[in-house]
């Protein structure tokens, strides 16, 4: 059960002979997998994942979703893929309505379409009181979780995200990510688009960091960080220049906790090194 | 994200029809509008067939790049074609049940269909070797001599706005384009309610290019936008070639009021 993507190559105007946008790209993305997709603007990842549902078609090479063609009619079912702007999405009267429009098209009914709106507003922290009000009522990030809500009620297998975090501040970037980590946790798979490495690579599984439409690194973050690829979390870049003033602290750090943890630690045994 | 091939969008070039002056270009179509218009004779159609061909050809611009700017009137030719082919009262070509094409009504129905195309094409030959600028800044520069101060705007307000209007064409398809992308990821067009379908295209579209236009404004006004007299970047300069063409043009039209006498 996974997204599977073969030598799959893509250019928007077929007939010039400018560099592809997608280079032979051969990824996997397993379910329960949470996987950040990073890279400069331009760089071919929503591209990528307009593939996955089969919104483009490849030039040459396959994408398979569960051993289905992309451009399969079930597919859009089993992946749900959140836009950068919620308001290009939201249009009912009604939270409810929108909600519900997905799985209402997927052919959900009654009382079991009641029940995915409201499993999906639980599963984001969406005040259920909302449900009735109108969309366009909502403040920036309340669109947001609407929006995520209105993919998640008809339950994706596959949840590909791009840009979430843009525009958000701090806090509602963490409570974003740790949503998506508890979405992760139920089998779903995962993929963020986003430039943040700051706050995803603490919650992703596997980075990919795509290069003029080539896959220039696939890995763990903590290969990523050893791998000496710019760029780094700014929390990498000040532990690495506390180590270089030789403090004694591991250069592959990403999370603002660890960061925290080591800097104590070699405070701690600085003294202990002082007082002996 | 790349650009889509657009309709009547501007094709760069240096040639002769691009340096013309876009007043001399604007009046051009005009006229030549009129005489397609008032064609009666399979002769002048073909005339302004050749002329088409040799513009094209002078403007650099492919015709395949003019026969795209076709497409989107597919639906209206077809329908004016009808129109004629069935209401035209004469000599009955075949009949089929209460519809009674006739051979006149062919006639006249491919006289005015290539009217319109030929129109259209000519409208296109002028886009493609007119930036939208300098479009705007020629039909400011017709305008300004008309009394428009009484309507309450001035041709440079005109200007602006056909220059804005001008380039949110593509801005609202890529617009649409996403939320068409992002209703299908939800699963638009599996089922068929065609309302609801419609609805979840047309509000997102609506809703976010009145958004647009908001943001358009409160950017114009904080940059201390005043329609009353604007200043251009291009200064606009009649050259000889542009007196040769106004001449021809001038002649053709003496020749278009003559007939009409």
């Amino acid at each position: 059960m996974s997204i599977d993507v073969r030598n799959l190559s893509f250019a928007y105007k077929k007939d010039s002979c400018e560099t592809p946008v997608l280079d032979d790209i051969t990824l996997t993305i397993n379910k329960g997998e949470f996987v950040g997709i990073v890279g400069e603007v331009g760089c071919g990842k929503s591209t990528l994942v307009k593939h996955f549902n089969g919104l483009l078609k490849p030039d040459s090479g396959t994408v398979e979703v569960d051993d289905m063609s992309a451009t399969d009619r079930k597919v859009k079912g089993r992946i749900g893929m959140l836009f950068q702007h919620p308001s290009k999405q939201l249009f009912c009267k009604t939270v409810y309505d929108d909600i519900a429009f997905g799985p209402s098209n997927f052919s959900v009914s009654g009382n079991k379409l009641e029940g995915c709106v409201h499993n999906a507003c639980k599963q984001v922290g969406l005040d259920l009181q909302l449900l009735s009000s109108s969309p366009f009522d909502l403040s920036g990030g309340q669109m947001r979780l609407v929006a995520l809500a209105g993919i998640l009620s008809y339950s994706p297998s596959y949840l590909i995200l791009d840009e979430p975090l843009s525009g958000l501040d701090p806090m509602s970037k963490r409570g974003f990510l740790s949503t998506l980590e508890g979405i992760r946790a139920n089998g779903t798979g995962v993929v963020v688009i986003s430039h943040d490495l700051d706050n995803i690579l603490h919650y992703v599984d596997r980075v990919i960091l795509l290069n003029a439409g080539k896959i220039a690194f696939e890995g763990t973050p903590a290969q990523y960080l050893a791998s000496g690829i710019t760029p780094v979390p700014e929390i990498t870049q000040l532990i690495r220049l506390l180590r270089s003033r030789g403090l004694d602290v591991s250069d592959s750090v990403y999370s603002v906790d660890d960061a925290f943890d080591q800097i104590i630690k070699a405070l701690k045994s600085r003294k202990r090194h002082g007082d002996a | 994200m790349a650009m889509p091939d657009m309709m009547f969008s501007y094709v760069p070039g240096t040639s002769f029809i691009h340096r013309l002056d876009p007043r001399t270009k604007i009046i051009a179509v005009m006229v030549l509008s009129i005489f397609i218009f008032r064609s009666t004779t399979v002769v002048h159609l073909c005339g302004m067939a050749l002329l088409f061909l040799i513009l094209c050809h002078a403007g650099r611009v492919g015709v395949l790049h003019h026969l795209r700017s076709l497409r989107p009137m597919l639906v209206f030719f077809t329908f004016i074609f009808m129109v004629q082919l069935f209401l035209t009262s004469g000599a009955p070509l075949f009949t089929f049940g209460w519809l009674q094409p006739t051979v006149e009504g062919m006639v006249t129905g491919a006289f005015v269909t290539s009217r319109f195309i030929l129109l259209i094409l000519y409208a296109s030959v002028l886009t493609s070797t007119t930036r939208a600028a300098m479009l705007t800044n020629g039909i400011e520069r017709l305008l300004r001599p008309l009394p428009l101060k009484g309507l309450g705007v001035t041709s440079f307000e005109i200007a602006t706005m056909m220059s804005l209007s001008i380039h949110f064409v593509p801005v609202l398809l890529m617009h649409a384009r996403d939320v068409r992308n992002a209703q299908l990821s939800r699963g638009l067009g599996t089922r068929r309610n065609f309302y609801t379908g419609m609805m979840s295209m047309v509000i997102p579209v609506l809703t976010g290019s009145l958004r647009m236009a908001d943001e358009i404004a409160m950017g114009m006004d904080s940059r201390c936008y005043q329609g009353r007299y604007r200043t251009s970047l291009f200064e606009l300069r009649m050259r000889t070639a542009d007196r040769l063409v106004i001449g021809g043009i001038g002649i053709l039209f003496g020749f278009i009021v003559l007939s009409a006498l």
